[in-house]
């Protein structure tokens, strides 16, 4: 933000006392900001104003004389004279109020807003006493679900236009409206079509009453029973969100304001995803493998309760013995992506420092390198965002995956003046508000963003038009650009993606927000859970001295990514496997891989919330703590940090990912040298070159985060971090004229184990089906919901196939762990991309 | 001090003999308590048999003693618990806690909860100290039940619901003794009040 000039300040009178606005503020918020609440109900600072309620009006003279006015519809103007408190004010305030009333049902005892609602509190504050109105109120049927999470009360409902708004205005999914005139105005969804918005939580937080409520908080406390803590949804955005628990259960999550990330806003998926915490199928102890009886004694074919001692004494026999005989490359681990930034460094110290293995992996082949991921440039969201400059799109659907970032891309793209440019295989949700949809076909990628970064744009590339080509090198030009980059599909392998990076990094001013999948995906490339590389964005090579001071040891060459650890496994160089809150069998690209890898392992120890198909099969379970059971901070593609913290206990004996890295090294006779999530900060602080500077009183304090690396000079001494240099190209594979390139995409309702734990969101995910134009379609003579038969190279599987036009013409599109056909079957990971054929049944 | 001062200070105790005896032999023989003693809660149910608590927490809002606990639920719509959407699905009060204050019983919207006259418990574990849901709610003649450990005497069971025992809503002194509705399992029915100002109009 520039600083405000005298042109931007408006001077206005308060109450009778002078105060700044600035040029363009409402009224509303210019008071709010110095200390004079006007209330409110139907203004929301992130939307629109409306004057939908009259709740805000106060007496203005505005020059030609003393008025009531709505001050959220009102924009400062020099020598405003503003009473909010005047007599008149005051019985304007009552009179709405008052009105409002008339039909508000008093059911507060039994309605879920009751204790932190607006509409009491403002009828408290500025209402009248008593009701003039005696006469029968309007009813409706008592709640009715207009989704499958949110239930929505009419006769509370006051026509605030808040949820509607939202859904029309912010997330562009405008299904629900006012109907009908007069007095029997109402939201409603249209008939047979309900509010099918991933992001509908949201008008449960915004609606001032209790006519919008959320399924899953139904009934389940009151507002005087909730404790709250300010925290960090450890998505790859970093949401702030607000924890709130009762009993020791975390009960609801909100979302928080934050004008770096989230706006407030949360996708269903995060916001209810807290149903899974207190599943009861949550892992509560240690399991070990052990005989039918339960005794934890010999090497049975159960898995049994034990205690933490003889759990963690076995994991380490098990590293030791793998150590004795196959030296540490025989140890791999794979996961961390969802511990918080501390663990996630334990962990690596754990790994690399003392176990003496490279082995490490945090993806699971649907990743791309940390040697390219932390060495590109990176910008902030809001920068990314700024009004002037471009968006180049390369990753998943943003709408399905990363919800908050889309609302954020969203709204830059209907009120900022930005491009956007989508590279991506097909099209996003954003629909029309991309400015150029250049979808290159999968393992073209590349040659498509070097065509557009040096200006040939004559001739067709990788399935994008010249007509694109042209447009999409007029959306960059003279703009700063930056690239949202990850797998869009992981039929299509990094390849062709660094590639493109390789090419947009020669563009003038470029710089780059890595958006992969896994909450805190951005931590752990940081922290060095991944080959090659150790903790601050260094690498083995740069790093290997300073670290080798500080812990005593590190490995000497590059280890196996996830793919390699697996077929290391397979060949039988890799005895003994952790799973760091990984699921290879679900979430491995090749899943005939990881079930022969995790059964080739002698033993697999596996650190988990819930019993995964990989958990089921694992030697050793370590139950964890999940989210809002232990602190710590996290990391976002933006590299800011934020705070995580505790609000309930972890079920049974479960305990914090970094406890159980410091037990394991200590039962392997090693000591990390750590002993809470400060320390272990302290020392990422102390070494790691990208975090010199942000210490954790910096991270708790800051509202918004902090961004690494910081901006001075604290690092100077430390290794250099790793630095970009562009691989050989990818070969381009040529098209196969009879087959389909296959997508193989993410949807946020799937088979994962949080959406599958949680009661209303389990049901959500759809059948996997294949989608492709309806002219390929029409070619093969497949209709909407025919049996199709898909054949690639490896394997073919059978599922229902939908005609869509938003797929381009000669590419097909599944989505990835769905229930029915499993994708993942016909992607070989040798090759750059799938082609399938599909045959009707 | 003169002799006659002693005499004159027994003369206060002989007189007292004969007057009638204030003492009772308790527990063999008990006194009349008063009409409003705060003792024992009671969940109170309507006519009809349903449960006049609506599982609204207002009551362990308020408690000073921390020792309501209540979660409601949705009323299933088949066989719904109490009139309305939410039931009190939970409800546990900890006698080793409570300070009868009766805060609770002005605090309920649907004066389920109401004070009986009995104190005199003498439970021996904390299980029978928390009083569960089960436990609180009159029986089917709207009377308190009676626990294995609850000294109750006769005619000590009556006059607990809400319909004697209401105090003043809302703090308003010409609503006293007055009750908002009607319908009181073992007391009958009452008109209910109409309007809302609690004036003569009403
Ligand atoms: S449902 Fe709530 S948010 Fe929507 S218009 Fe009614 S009061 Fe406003
Ligand atoms: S009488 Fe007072 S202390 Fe006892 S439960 Fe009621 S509010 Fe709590
Ligand atoms: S007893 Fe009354 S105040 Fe307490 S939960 Fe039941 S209805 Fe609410
Ligand atoms: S807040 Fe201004 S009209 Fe509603």
């Amino acid at each position: 933000m520039t600083a405000p000039t005298d042109a931007d300040v408006v001077p206005v009178t308060v109450n009778g006392v002078e105060v700044e606005a600035n040029a363009g503020e409402l009224l509303i918020d210019a008071c709010e900001r110095n200390g004079v609440y006007i209330p409110r109900f139907c203004h929301h600072p992130r939307m629109k104003p409306v004057g939908m309620c009259r709740m805000c009006l106060v007496e203005v003279d505005a020059g030609r004389g003393a008025s009531l006015q709505p001050s959220c519809m009102l924009p400062c103007t020099p020598g405003m004279i503003v009473d909010t408190e005047s007599d008149l004010t005051k019985k304007a305030q009552d009179g709405v109020l008052e009105f409002l009333l008339i039909n508000h049902p008093l059911d507060c005892p039994v309605c879920d807003k009751g204790g932190e609602c607006p509409l009491q509190d403002q009828t408290m504050a500025y209402g009248p006493g008593e009701s003039r109105f005696v006469e029968e109120k309007r009813h409706y049927e008592k709640p009715i679900p207009i989704s499958d999470t949110v239930y929505l009360d009419r006769e509370r409902c006051i026509l605030c236009d808040r949820c509607t708004r939202f859904a029309s205005e912010v997330a562009g999914d405008p299904l629900i409206h006012f109907q009908d005139r007069g007095s029997q105005t109402q939201v409603n969804t249209f008939p047979d079509e309900p509010f099918a918005s991933y992001f509908s939580g949201n008008t449960v937080q915004i609606c001032p009453v209790g006519a919008l409520t959320a399924k899953p908080y139904r009934f389940k406390a009151r507002p005087w029973d909730l404790e709250e803590v300010d925290s960090t949804f450890p998505n790859p955005m970093g949401d702030r969100v607000n924890v709130q628990s009762s009993r020791d259960r975390v009960l609801r999550i909100q979302g928080v304001d934050s004008d770096a990330t989230n706006w407030g806003w949360l996708t269903d998926r995060d916001r209810f995803s807290f149903e899974a915490l207190s599943h009861d199928q949550r892992l509560v102890t240690p399991l070990v493998r052990g005989d039918s009886l339960g005794n934890a004694t010999d090497d049975g074919d159960e898995l049994v309760a034990t205690s933490w001692a003889v759990a963690v004494e076995r994991a380490a026999s098990a590293i030791t013995a793998s150590l004795e005989a196959g030296g540490a490359e025989s140890i791999g681990v794979i996961g961390g992506a969802n511990l918080t930034t501390e663990a996630q460094y334990v962990w690596a110290k754990l790994a690399k420092g003392v176990i003496g293995t490279d082995n490490v992996d945090a993806q699971l082949g649907d990743g791309l390198p940390a040697q390219v991921v932390t060495a590109l440039p990176r910008n902030t969201i809001s920068d990314a965002m700024a009004p002037g400059s471009a968006v180049v799109l390369l990753v998943d659907d943003p709408k399905e995956q990363f919800g908050t970032l889309f609302l954020r891309l969203r709204h830059a793209a209907v009120e900022g003046d930005i491009t956007i440019v989508e590279l991506s295989p097909i099209a996003s949700g954003l629909g029309s508000l991309v400015t150029v949809g250049a979808h290159a076909r999968p393992g073209d990628v590349g040659a498509v963003a070097r065509a557009i970064v040096d200006g040939r744009t004559d001739v067709e590339v990788g399935g994008v038009e010249p007509a694109e080509l042209q447009a999409a090198a007029a959306a960059l030009a003279a703009r700063a650009v930056t690239v949202i980059v990850g797998r869009p599909s992981v039929a299509e392998q990094a390849g062709p993606i660094i590639d493109a990076i390789a090419a947009f990094t020669e563009l003038e001013s470029v710089s780059f927000l890595p958006l992969l999948r896994r909450g805190n995906i951005s931590g752990a490339l940081d922290m060095g859970l991944t080959p090659g590389m150790l903790p601050g964005r260094t690498t083995l090579a740069e790093g290997g001295e300073w670290y080798r001071a500080a812990w005593g040891t590190v490995p000497a060459d590059s280890g196996l990514d996830t793919a390699g650890m697996l077929e290391a496994a397979v060949d039988g160089s890799l005895t003994t496997l952790v799973l760091l809150g990984a699921d290879p069998l679900a979430d491995f690209p090749d899943a005939d891989l990881a079930s022969r890898g995790l059964a080739a392992c002698r033993t697999v120890i596996a650190v988990d919330i819930f019993a995964s198909s990989s958990v089921a099969n694992a030697d050793v379970v370590l139950p964890a703590a999940g989210f809002a059971e232990g602190a710590g901070t996290h990391t976002n593609l933006e590299g800011r940090l934020s705070p995580l913290m505790q609000k309930v206990n972890p079920p049974g004996t479960a305990r914090a990912d970094w406890l159980i890295a410091a037990e394991l090294a200590w039962a392997l006779r090693a000591d990390l040298g750590i002993e809470s999530p400060e320390s272990a900060w302290a020392e990422i602080e102390r070494l790691a070159p990208s975090h010199a500077g942000a210490t954790v009183e910096q991270v708790r304090a800051a509202h918004d985060g902090l961004v690494i690396p910081r901006p001075d000079d604290a690092g100077a001494d430390r290794p250099a971090m790793v630095s970009f240099s562009a691989p050989v190209p990818t070969e381009i594979v040529p098209v196969d004229g009879y087959a389909l390139r296959l997508v193989a995409d993410r949807r946020l309702y799937d088979q994962g184990t949080i959406v599958q734990h949680c009661a209303s969101m389990a049901h959500q995910s759809d059948l996997a089906r294949i989608s492709m134009h309806p002219l390929d379609a029409a070619a093969l003579g497949v209709r909407d919901g025919d049996l199709v038969r898909v054949t690639s190279a490896r394997a073919s599987i059978e599922l229902p196939a939908r005609p869509d036009r938003c797929v381009p013409r000669g590419r097909a599109v599944i989505p990835l762990n769905r229930a029915g056909a499993d994708v993942r079957a016909l992607i070989d990971l040798a090759t750059v991309v799938t082609d399938v054929r599909v045959a009707t049944l | 001090m003169g002799l006659l001062d002693s005499v004159r200070g027994f003369g206060l105790t002989f007189g007292k003999l004969f007057d009638e005896r204030v003492t009772t032999e308790y527990p063999a023989e008990k006194r009349e308590k008063s009409e409003r003693l705060h003792g024992r809660h009671v969940l109170n149910r309507y006519e009809d048999g349903m449960e006049k608590c609506i599982g609204c927490e207002l009551c362990a809002g308020v408690c000073p003693a921390n020792c309501i606990y209540v979660r409601g639920q949705d009323n299933p719509a088949d066989d719904p618990v109490s009139p309305g959407e939410r039931f009190g699905f939970v409800y546990e009060i900890n006698y080793l806690r409570c300070i009868h204050c009766d805060l609770c019983v002005e605090a309920c919207p649907t004066e389920a909860i109401t004070e009986s006259k009995l104190f005199e418990f003498s439970f021996t574990s904390r299980d029978d100290a928390i009083y569960t849901k089960d436990e609180l709610l009159v029986g089917d003649d709207g009377k308190p039940q009676q626990l294995p450990w609850e000294d109750w005497r006769d005619g000590e069971d009556q006059h607990t619901s809400a319909w004697m025992r209401a105090t003043a809503p809302s703090g308003d002194a010409s609503y006293e003794g007055r009750v908002a509705w009607a319908g009181e399992l073992g007391y009958g029915t009452r008109d209910p009040e109409v309007g809302q100002s609690g004036g003569d109009g009403d």
